[in-house]
């Protein structure tokens, strides 16, 4: 395939990301109404104006924001379509995927309102709009999944396999954690080869799975539940953190003693995390010193060989990444919280 | 025996010209219609994004054409002066 096309409009849309001075002129503004306004200078200008005319304050900078991102990966796709990186963006969006039908499981599991689930949603996937919403209208878990396996969405084949477990123990866990699996098995399965591409993606999905491991892991530990059933949630295909380094750090009584289990591995930097990252009951630090690894090594495919499908998927990485630090300006903001906590807050990459 | 390789190289300088022209000519050829290409489709995309880049990218795309003159030139000098 020739990414010289693709490629160059890539790299466009990326020149267009924010730089360090915009985010310095949002950061310097004093409340949400005047980052909405700042916003209207920046890329964001056509979703801020729509968010306006629906939403004020917060909910139309949510709004805005995730139209953006929607938009920005539909054009993506659009751009792949019909070549072998559809294949490879596929995979990526297909995180969207996992991550919708978890947030109306869970929303659905808590009564949560139709509308309250919906704002949480990214349709950025294969899942669309449409589908979404008639997967809300359902009543309860059930519903979905039958829906799901109806429309012979690939996703209902785990989800029917766990779903009698689920109504036994009725831990939205093991739905989760059988979408989690389908879902990687699928991704490392459509990357088999041994193309430079298909090295690039089955390394980046490696390392997600690696990170899902670990998270899952010091969750394990901060809830202090047994290592035995812990051990049910282990995902394999990870690229360092094999079965016997998972029951090694389940087996550990605090999230600083599974971390001195990384040794070796590319994960060793948490080790070197502040104390205040491994207080009881938090992980939220470490949590995000995870999220922020997987970022950059996502973000650093955008620099490597400029006719691959690196160009791609980096830009898609970096837009997330924009996007999640505007949205935690906007909510700070919001919040009134003081800069140098804001400054704290956000994805430095 | 002389006559005989005399009237060799005569033959062989017929051929031998326009060939080496044509050779010449059109490898020169096939190279700027292989990096006009790649230029093309980075240009193109270049510009769909940033339309402000269409004089620099014009520029770009025409870069590769002095291969082709050369290898006209190339071609007329084995022409005229050979």
């Amino acid at each position: 395939m020739d990414y010289g096309y693709v490629n160059a409009r890539v790299r466009g849309m990326h020149s267009v990301l924010l730089d360090k001075k915009s985010y310095d002129t949002l950061l310097i503004r004093q409340d949400l109404p005047s980052v909405l306004s700042e916003l209207e200078n920046t890329p964001y200008k056509r979703e801020i104006e729509e968010a306006s005319v629906i939403h004020t304050g917060i909910a139309a900078v949510d709004f805005a924001l995730r139209k953006n991102l929607i938009r920005t990966y539909q054009n993506i796709s659009d751009l792949v379509r019909g070549t072998r990186a559809e294949g490879y963006i596929r995979i990526f969006l297909s995180r969207w995927d996992v991550q919708n039908i978890k947030t109306i499981l869970r929303g659905k599991n808590i009564h949560a309102s139709h509308d309250e689930i919906f704002e949480c949603l990214v349709p950025a996937g294969v899942l669309d709009d449409a589908t979404l919403t008639e997967l809300l209208k359902q009543p309860d878990v059930r519903s979905i999944i039958d829906l799901m396996a109806t429309w012979n969405i690939p996703y209902a084949i785990p989800l029917t396999e766990s779903v009698d477990e689920w109504a036994e123990s009725r831990e939205l866990v093991t739905l989760e954690y059988a979408l989690d699996l389908f879902h990687y098995q699928n991704a490392l399965a459509a990357v088999q080869g041994r193309g430079s591409e298909n090295r690039i993606i089955r390394h980046l999905i490696r390392a997600e799975i690696d990170t899902m491991n670990i998270k899952n892991v010091l969750r394990i530990i901060r809830d202090n539940l047994e290592t035995e059933p812990a051990m049910s949630l282990f995902l394999e295909g990870g690229g360092h953190i094999d079965r016997e380094k998972f029951i090694a750090m389940a087996s550990m009584r605090s999230p600083e003693e599974a971390v001195s289990v990384l040794d070796g591995t590319p994960y060793y930097f948490l080790q070197g995390l502040p104390p205040v990252a491994y207080s009881p009951g938090t992980i939220s630090i470490i949590e995000k010193e995870l999220d922020l690894y997987l970022m950059r090594k996502g973000m650093r495919l955008f620099r490597g060989d400029p006719l691959d499908i690196g160009v791609v998927i980096g830009y898609l990485w970096a837009k997330y990444g924009e996007v999640i630090n505007l949205r935690i300006i906007a909510r700070c903001k919001y919040a009134g919280v003081s800069d140098e906590d804001l400054e704290r807050e956000l994805f430095h990459v | 025996m002389a006559d005989a390789a005399t009237a060799t190289e005569i033959v062989m300088a017929g051929w031998e010209k326009p060939i080496g022209a044509a050779i010449a000519f059109a490898a020169g050829a096939i190279g700027t219609a292989w990096a006009q290409n790649r230029i093309g489709a980075a240009g193109a995309g270049t510009i769909a994004e940033k339309p402000e880049t269409a004089g620099s990218i014009i520029v770009l795309e025409a870069i590769p054409e002095t291969l082709v003159i050369l290898g006209f030139v190339v071609a007329s000098m084995i022409i005229i002066m050979l």
